[in-house]
């Protein structure tokens, strides 16, 4: 069906986002090409935005970041989903128990868990040392080695129950008879998992795992709330930046510059991901 | 890999294979301590005395556990005010990502059109502009069109965050669903939006509720936006109301505690209903049909 | 080539035709922080009493966020009447073009606190009309100095001395003196600069063309400060503490003093009544008078209110000495308005004796971003990085840069 019908199905959304995109998208393209009283200014805001050391230390970070946490999201919701997918005395009360931390405002949970990992008042280090597990108690967001670490698990904690649900309703979507095909056979439990859900579940998990990348990139509320990307730029990464730039420093020109590059960078990744997916057969029809 | 596992366990048996009930118990233990070690934390804080919340070392249990903090969330802040907004301004956004979300998906999942890889990748651009770049021109947009601190500003503004994720997620759960299905109801004489209603849709229920909940949850708990384009007390949302307990330097933690466990048990609650829906579908064999 | 300034243009055409935010004649839109609500309502209600042809609609802006909600306010041209914001904000907003002089609107100049009316003067103009001002002190628990043998009476005054009580004052797991190291940045800016400064140093010279950030003079006061954390006399939590996270630690009874402000005062009796609260000066080194960063809130008019000449009337209303006097947190800028009877307060005295010694903060266009480039330097140091000297070398290229693009 080599026709117009599935634009049509989509427009109305696609015209809802141009409304509300487009404006904005132009306005970030012509800052970033402008001085601050609106003189044309080439690639200046490009190359002040790139000179500083910190741009640099700010990308790894953003990586290490968004990889560290989407590793573990990916893995540890897959595999909670397919527990949720067992049937099991109290299974509804642990789905929605699954989903407190995504439902837990943002702020609020960064916040307390914060609080929890604070060297004096927090709970975590009274119960590792109240236990004999720790000697001493240990600056979790003081120590240059384990405060992203402790950011990364916190992001882990908060976006996690997302993934679940997500494959979760993908492994209720299974026909059965795929299963049943597969019990003729003897298939073990984890037979079935690698051979029928995961093979199943793929498109879920491809579009989990993009839209969590998307989000990585530009998630600060947890960064921001509890280090501001202290102490001394260890967690800071470019959104946190760019938000430094624009906000605390009034520096639009060279935030949206920073913003274009970010761009740039997230759409080719974007692209690449929408190429390999549509390689895939059985998809596109 | 696990292939050769096969022959040693080649008996026919018809039983569900599962995992062992120590597993699924270790399992949940795991999961429930994870998810809510913090929330339980927040709950016992809402409980204590503002000596308490802050000592060292900490306590668990409040000497004298007081609802004075769930007695100034309700009856002396403008919460319940904020709770009716937010549930207004959620429900609306939620419901029109998912028309729009649905219609576009399907286009997207079912057919191959011109320029398809770069429309979906527009869907998409919306979030991947930094927040702290878009956000003043946004205000710009939402004032030509006359819609700053009303309703449907926000529920508008709340398309750019939920519209990506319901589209992609709802995209690749009508994939999915095998296309016979459809083919063959379309030779019996169904029209393409029965098919998407009558066939697609029921199929795919899990997944509209897990993108139901993601809409939901995302424009429920969003502050910056709320923030800044709702600064009339008619429309503000609850995680407005959350950031009123603090002041300049002081922050009412008790209250903030019990306010956040207000706006999240509902949701949670609400789920425990919904959940149910994610069974249905397809596990009595529809596609036998 | 105007780009932004022409799509301005467009905007703002487009917006003029449509009636958004529709302030009809007659109308000021008030931002106000949720502090101060139930007070404002009250001026509110007296003003318009006075003035019927006047509406004043109140809209309560909450901190966390209130920088973020101003800035993009006032960028898109959707800003209200009146806003109250920092005075570290407003200098921001006057070399953007983003607020209008307010030296019409002003009375009695010569009554308001010079070091606060420097603070929003720029460019021989004056951009906001400052009614509140404060400074910090030594907050200090009186039955932790009794139990060291300290007189709590007589507070250190000198730098040896003030090192010296804090570390008779740490013994049995507390901590002498709590500094600041983490959370919002202007918090710690707020608690080291002022030992920079008694040092003889500064972040910039006073042309603001060089960066001295590492001149001996400032790497000595970021030593002191920064030793507190060294020594052990300042909790391990410091990296992670801002103001009030070393008040709760101080409440929690493992930290002795702190640098605090009156505003905390409060807190402090009503969540641990059991705590003698004391308060001295910032302590100097010998010879040397003591100093604080100025601290406090204006008012502004944005460039694009729709009412402004309404506003001001306002604004003057506010301002008289008994309204400023009446709605400020913490010190009323006018002098006049200092001698009302609700500053009596004795521990509010030593407080009041600070504030002859406030400093504004040097009014660049980059501020933030040089205070940015120190802090990290700070944090650099604390985590055990870098010595003083280099941190504040590296600071210091960093400054340099910003005074020179």
């Amino acid at each position: 069906m080599k026709s117009q019908t599935g634009l049509l199905f989509a427009l109305p959304a696609l015209i809802v986002l141009f409304m509300l995109i487009a404006y904005p998208v132009a306005y970030t393209g012509l800052l970033s090409v402008t001085d601050a009283k609106g003189n044309f200014s080439g690639l200046d805001n490009f190359a002040a935005v790139l000179k500083p050391k910190v741009t640099v230390q700010a990308f790894i970070n953003t990586i290490y970041w968004v990889f560290g946490s989407i590793v573990f999201q990916v893995v540890l919701g897959t595999l909670t989903a397919i527990l949720l997918n067992q049937s099991f005395f109290g299974r509804g009360a642990l789905r929605a128990i699954t989903l407190i931390p995504w439902v837990v405002p943002g702020i609020v949970a960064a916040t307390t868990w914060a609080w929890m990992f604070h060297t004096e008042f927090g709970i975590i280090n009274y119960m590792l040392t109240g236990t004999g597990v720790l000697q001493n108690p240990i600056g979790w967001l003081t120590n240059k080695d384990t405060v992203m670490p402790v950011l990364i698990a916190i992001n882990v904690w908060k976006l996690f129950p997302f993934v679940a649900i997500m494959v979760l309703a993908g492994l209720q979507s299974i026909p059965n008879d795929l299963y049943e095909a597969a019990r003729v056979d003897g298939a073990t439990f984890w037979e079935e998992v690698w051979y029928i859900m995961l093979p199943s579940v793929r498109p879920v998990i491809t579009a989990v795992t993009l839209l969590l990348v998307i989000w990585g990139l530009n998630s600060i509320t947890i960064i921001y709330a509890i280090t501001r990307g202290g102490p001394a730029n260890k967690t800071l990464i470019t959104p946190i930046q760019i938000f430094r730039s624009a906000f605390e420093s009034f520096q639009f020109n060279q935030a949206a510059a920073l913003s274009v590059i970010f761009f740039a960078v997230t759409i080719v990744v974007v692209f690449i991901y929408i190429k390999v997916l549509s390689a895939q057969p059985g998809e596109a029809k | 890999m696990t292939a050769p596992a096969m022959d040693v366990s080649a008996q026919p048996k018809m039983k569900k294979p599962g995992l062992g009930w120590p597993v699924i118990l270790i399992g949940s233990i795991l999961v429930i301590v994870v998810c809510l070690f913090p929330f339980v934390w927040m709950g016992l804080s809402s409980i204590k005395t503002l000596k308490e919340l802050y000592s060292v070392p900490p306590i668990w249990w409040p000497a004298v556990p007081s609802l004075d903090n769930y007695y100034k969330v309700l009856f002396e802040s403008n919460i319940p005010r904020y709770f009716l907004n937010s549930v207004i301004i959620s429900v609306g956004s939620t419901g029109l990502a998912l028309i729009l979300a649905i219609f576009a998906s399907y286009g997207f999942a079912r057919f191959d059109f011109k320029g398809k890889a770069f429309w979906q990748a527009f869907v998409l651009v919306g979030q991947l502009l930094p927040t702290a770049a878009i956000i003043v021109p946004l205000f710009i947009t939402l004032r030509v069109l006359g819609l700053v601190n009303t309703y449907w500003g926000l529920i508008l503004v709340y398309m750019i965050v939920t519209l990506p994720l319901s589209v992609w997620m709802l995209t690749s759960y009508f994939k999915a669903i095998p296309v016979e299905l459809e083919e063959a109801a379309i030779i019996d004489g169904a029209s393409r939006m029965g098919v998407l209603f009558r066939i697609t849709l029921p199929l795919s229920l899990p997944g509209l509720v897990a993108v139901i909940v993601y809409a939901f949850v995302t424009t429920w708990n969003e502050f910056i936006f709320a923030l800044c384009f709702a600064t009339d007390s008619s429309v503000k949302t609850l995680p407005i109301g959350l950031a009123e307990f603090s002041t300049e330097f002081n922050t009412d933690w008790g209250a903030v505690m019990a306010a956040s466990v207000v706006m999240t048990l509902p949701i949670a609650l609400l789920f425990l209903v919904f959940q149910k829906m994610f069974v249905g579908g397809l596990t009595a064999g529809a596609t036998k049909g | 080539m105007k780009l932004t300034s022409a799509a301005a243009m467009l905007a703002l055409t487009v917006s003029s035709l449509t009636l958004s935010t529709a302030a009809f004649a007659g109308e000021v839109v008030w931002w106000t922080p949720n502090w101060g609500e139930a007070r404002a309502k009250e001026l509110v209600e007296k003003f318009q009493a006075a003035n019927p042809g006047i509406t004043i609609k109140a809209e309560i802006t909450v901190s966390d966020g209130l920088p973020q909600r101003v800035l993009t306010a006032l960028q898109s041209g959707g800003a209200p009447d009146i806003i109250e914001v920092q005075h570290g904000w407003v200098n921001g907003y006057a070399q953007n073009g983003l607020i209008i002089p307010l030296d019409d609107t002003i009375q009695d100049k010569d009554d308001y606190t010079k070091a606060a009316i420097d603070y929003v003067t720029w460019d021989n103009q004056l951009w906001a009309i400052p009614y509140r001002m404060e400074t910090r002190a030594v907050v200090f628990n009186k039955g932790d100095f009794t139990a060291v043998g300290l007189d709590p009476a007589n507070p250190p005054q000198t730098w040896d001395q003030f090192v010296d009580a804090a570390t008779k004052l740490s013994v049995n797991g507390k901590s002498g003196f709590a500094i600041t190291g983490g959370g919002e940045m202007g918090n710690t800016i707020t608690a080291s600069l002022p030992y920079v400064w008694m040092a003889g140093g500064a972040l910039i010279s006073d042309d603001m063309t060089t960066a001295t950030a590492n001149s001996p003079e400032t790497v000595k006061g970021v030593t002191f400060y920064t030793d507190f954390l060294k020594k052990g006399l300042s909790p391990a939590s410091t990296l992670e503490n801002d103001g009030t996270a070393a008040r709760r630690l101080f409440i929690a009874g493992t930290v002795s003093s702190y640098l605090g402000g009156q505003f905390d005062i409060p807190s402090i009796k009503t969540e641990n009544p059991a705590i003698d609260i004391g308060v001295f000066p910032i302590p100097h080194p010998e010879g040397v008078n003591t100093a604080g960063v100025l601290g406090g809130w204006s008012y502004v008019i944005p460039k694009d209110a729709k009412n402004p000449t309404d506003a001001k009337l306002f604004l003057q209303f506010l301002n008289t000495t008994e309204n400023q006097g009446f709605f400020t947190d913490t010190f009323p800028v006018r002098v006049s308005s200092q001698a009302l009877p609700r500053f009596d307060d004795p521990i509010l005295s030593v407080f009041k004796s600070m504030l002859p010694y406030a400093r504004p903060v040097p009014i660049h266009k980059n501020w933030v971003q040089i205070t940015q480039a120190y802090f990290d330097g700070l944090q650099r140091i604390m985590l055990d990085e870098q010595t003083p000297q280099e941190a504040m070398d590296q600071a210091n290229e960093e400054i340099q840069a910003l005074l020179d693009s």
